[in-house]
């Protein structure tokens, strides 16, 4: 049974005049008929609107200074502070990567605002109802349920914070998080409430000079989830964060740090949108995961930053650094992407299998329409014995879109019996889009056993004429056999996720036919 | 990476010394490719296509040119080929085949690194040029002898082979040497005219020691076949480049490697083939058995540039890791601009299938027999590509594998 009401989740594609529901019960039929007017009114970026609400924004440009202030605003430990000027420093001697197959104009990192923060917020919201109506006007039009009530009335069971701009919102379900033992709160608040486990974990993962992008973030990463969920307690429910850059001339550079203790569980969605602007915008986040001993960490992401137009104009540069640490024995973190935004996308979920008989697994679906480019992939890094390894990637390329897979496997010397199996298609629509795949493997012990298939078509007309042969429209077909090509990474996403991940794509596809 | 200035320092004097001897007509061309590799100098593992193969340490390296040796004996002739040899770049006399030899090279325009030094210090080396419908009736075997000197030396050579429409040759690229400390880069141009037919096969079988690194651009015309079958036993650091360009339709290549039996070895094999029009074939398969401290590269590219439709092509990529010092690097890449296009590519890497082996010593067949006999089945994929008994035969016997079962019955 789909848990989507009137009200779904994360339902990004409900323009302003959508009738649609989401009603689980409807017919095939009135599914056809849904997707129709779906497809029909959603002929821009629907997510696109522009909340107006006065914000505290620092003027542009990136110094030391800057840093400082925002380490000031947050009311940072000195420590943290250092940490992000030793990332500052060595940012300043790295060069931005170019092996990506992505083609754009460079960011000007002098012209973008490092913090904007609404400014009725700035006292912070006690509770919900301090929060700025007009904020939560915005996250309604996204559809996302903020407010507890609305779990009451049995309409979600998920846990959200959000990120605007460069600040937390609120984090709904603290209490009944609490009672389990689980933090869920904003990183800033976490700097302050549980100091030793961030200072701990942060970087630990991602060290501060990981990569040019990731570096930058160090330095001045404003806001983002943080979660702890402590020995043996499997998180009663799931986990989102949803992220909106809103003000212009801003990046986002959130940082997500999650913990799950020995024994620990814990289901974690990220959904992400960016108003429809002409310039392009910076995302360049980075999450850290930790799985101790037999804890399992899952990590879904339905990013749909704004893509750009047609053309190619605007969109959002999503520049981000994702990685897991299968710190212990037994320990297991599964990434599931589905990337259908940005104008750019450099994007490697990896997983760090360092724990004897830890799993890593990643499932993602990318999807590059108009002038979109993705350059995404994982890493596999596997150390420990026994560590089993799963990469499962669907690409498709549609308009002028070019969609790169790069993927790493790489088994040291000490993996023993490591195990891999990658499978990475693509599918082409139309005869000006790319598909490239770029599958890394780096093999080290004689007892593991790697595995890579790939491959490359583009919709069999056969399959095609047969739907349409039984009325379906050649755009729901096209729909249809995209949907046939992603299942097995869509079943891999929570129920909500799945079915809004479907229908995301469906219209994102929307103009790649005919 | 641009190089210090005095870190290239013993190549600038060499070319000083070589450029002095030139023609000032000859020397212009040769100082501007000597410019570009100045300053590219040697690529380093920054640069994604020499990621695993770092050649900075060569930097620094003082490589004299190398000088004629004596003749030197037992060279390993095929029966039934023609032959050209050349040891240290040196041809040594062989009147029935010096036609196809030439003392002078054409430069290609400046390109940067490695391929920019050859260019600056390149002598000639094999001219082989067929007419239209003509058919080379033997087989031609090229080889390649390094032999140590006094000191350490280099070597760069041009190479041309040249068939034109409908011409058919096949041609033995045959690599051997005694290991000593040398850099010997090697570029051959390859250009099939419309349905020319060439078969090359690249045989390495140097002892551990030197520097090797060839490159082989290959053109194919319209219905032109390419078929490559490139071999290596051994060798210090060996990089084979092979970009082959299906530039008009119907154009078909397929590519079989197999790396075996090295033991103190880097090879690194840089396929690229471009499929630049429509209705191309093209087939690669690599396998490699790889034991002792042998450090495996292999990086497969197929790009489908806009317009090649109804392209087919396959990639696979197979390895037996062998031992826990030995290493593999594998990366079968797909570049694709084009929608009707059939491509796939495949990489594996294990070791002997435990089962197997338990199977075949409950047989009676002692353990190293039927190791090396599960060797050979996973072999066999290349070693059947090889259309030629006495080359073949060749291969077998210095892969030591037992091409007939023997049964032993030891404890």
């Amino acid at each position: 049974m789909i848990r989507l009401m009137n009200e779904p989740t994360f339902d990004l594609n409900q323009g302003p005049a959508t009738t649609m529901a989401a009603n689980p019960q409807t017919s095939a039929a009135a599914n056809v008929r849904d997707v129709t007017a779906m497809v029909a009114s959603r002929k821009l970026y629907s997510a696109g609107f522009i909340t107006d609400i006065e914000a505290d924004k620092v003027a542009p440009g990136l110094s030391e200074d800057v840093i400082r202030l925002i380490s000031a605003k947050k009311e940072e430990p000195e420590w943290l502070l250092n940490f992000r000027l030793k990332a500052y420093r060595r940012w300043l001697t790295m060069t931005e990567p170019e092996w990506a197959h992505v083609d754009y104009q460079k960011v000007d990192y002098q012209s973008i605002s490092y913090y904007s923060q609404p400014k009725s917020m700035k006292d912070g919201p006690q509770t919900l109802a301090d929060v700025d109506p007009k904020l939560l006007e915005t996250y309604r039009k996204l559809g996302i349920p903020l407010r507890e009530q609305e779990m009451l009335a049995g309409v979600q069971n998920v846990a959200v914070d959000v990120v605007f701009d460069s600040v937390s919102v609120g984090t709904t379900f603290k209490k009944k998080l609490l009672e389990a033992g689980v933090i869920f709160c904003p990183l800033s608040e976490a700097v302050k409430s549980h100091p030793e486990l961030v200072q701990k974990y942060l970087g630990s993962v991602v060290p501060f000079a990981d990569n040019f992008f990731a570096a930058l973030n160090t330095a001045v990463f404003t806001e983002g989830s943080f979660v702890y969920i402590p020995k043996g307690v499997r998180c009663p429910m799931e986990l989102s964060t949803y992220f909106r850059i809103n003000e212009r001339n801003t990046g986002q550079f959130e940082r997500t740090l999650i913990i799950a203790a020995e024994g620990s569980h814990v289901s974690y969605l990220e959904g992400c949108t960016a108003p429809q602007r002409d310039e392009n915008q910076l995302h360049a986040a980075v999450v850290e995961l930790v799985a101790l001993d037999d804890a399992e960490i899952k990590y879904s992401t339905v990013q749909n930053w704004y893509p750009g137009d047609e053309n190619g104009k605007g969109g959002i540069y999503n520049f981000v650094t994702k990685r897991g640490d299968c710190r212990g024995a037994r320990s297991k973190i599964s990434w599931t992407q589905v990337e259908t935004g940005s104008a750019i996308t450099w994007k490697y979920p990896s997983c760090i299998l360092r724990g004897d008989d830890s799993v890593g697994e990643f499932y993602s679906v990318a999807l590059t329409n108009h002038r979109q480019q993705a350059d995404t992939g994982t890493k596999m890094i596997h150390i420990g014995k026994r560590t089993k390894s799963t990469i499962v990637s669907k690409g498709i390329a549609a308009g002028r879109g070019q969609q790169s897979y790069r993927g790493l496997v790489r088994v040291l010397e000490s993996a023993e019996g490591a195990r891999n199996y990658t499978q990475c298609d693509s599918l082409l629509i139309g005869d000006q889009c790319g598909a490239h795949t770029f599958p890394y493997t780096e093999v080290r012990n004689p007892t593991a056993t790697l595995e890579h298939e790939a491959t490359t078509s583009k919709i069999a007309d056969d399959q095609l004429f047969y739907c349409r042969a039984r009325g379906i429209g050649e755009e729901e077909a096209v729909s249809m056999i995209v949907n046939g090509f992603c299942k097995d990474v869509f079943k891999e996403l929570p129920m909500e996720f799945a079915v809004e991940a479907q229908k995301l794509l469906a219209v994102s596809l929307e103009g790649a036919v005919g | 990476m641009s190089a210090q200035p005095n870190e290239l320092a013993t190549y600038s004097a060499q070319f000083e010394r070589y450029a002095n001897a030139l023609t000032a007509a000859e020397r212009a061309p040769r100082s501007v490719q000597f410019s570009r590799f100045l300053a590219s100098g040697f690529p380093d593992k920054h640069q994604e296509d020499w990621r695993y193969s770092d050649l900075s340490r060569l930097a620094e390296q003082n490589y004299e040119p190398d000088v004629t040796t004596a003749e030197v004996s037992p060279i390993a002739l095929l029966p039934d080929a023609d032959a050209l040899v050349y040891i240290n770049s040196h041809l040594q006399d062989a009147p029935s085949t010096s036609r196809w030899h030439s003392d002078t090279c054409e430069l290609p325009p400046p390109t940067t690194g490695v391929d920019a030094l050859n260019a600056a210090f390149a002598s000639g080396g094999l001219r082989l040029r067929l007419d239209r419908g003509t058919r080379l009736d033997k087989p031609l075997q090229v080889l390649f002898v390094s032999r140590a000197d006094l000191q350490a030396s280099m070597s760069h050579q041009r190479h041309l082979i040249e068939l034109g429409d409908q011409a058919e040759a096949t041609v033995l690229l045959d690599f051997s040497g005694d290991g000593s400390e040398r850099l010997a880069t090697h570029f051959f141009d390859v250009r099939l005219g419309r349905g020319a037919r060439l078969r090359l096969y690249r045989i390495q079988n140097e002892k551990a020691g030197g520097t090797l690194m060839t490159r082989i651009d290959a053109k194919l015309s319209r219905d032109a076949k390419f078929e490559a079958v490139t071999i290596d036993l051994g060798g210090g650091f060996i990089r084979h480049d092979l970009d082959i360009a299906l530039a008009e339709s119907g154009a078909e290549t397929t590519v079989a490697g197999l790396y075996a039996q090295a033991k103190h070895s880097h090879i690194d094999n840089h396929v690229r083939v471009v499929h630049a029009a429509a209705h191309c074939t093209s087939r690669m398969n690599y396998r490699g058995l790889v034991d002792e401290k042998t450090k495996a590269v292999f990086n497969g590219k197929v790009v489908v540039q806009p317009g090649a439709q109804k392209t087919d092509s396959e990639q696979r990529i197979a390895n037996l890791l062998l031992s826990r010092k030995a290493e593999v690097n594998a990366k079968p890449d797909l570049e694709i601009y084009a929608d009707d296009v059939k491509c796939a590519h495949g990489a594996t890497v294990g070791q002997l299938d435990e089962v197997a082996l338990a199977y075949l010593r409950s047989r009676g067949i002692a353990k190293d027999t039927a190791r090396a006999m599960l060797l050979r089945a996973f072999a066999l994929e290349i070693l059947d590509r090889i259309e030629w008994p006495a080359l073949r035969a060749r291969i077998e016997s210095a892969l030591h594998l037992p091409s007939e079962l023997t049964v032993d019955f030891e404890a």
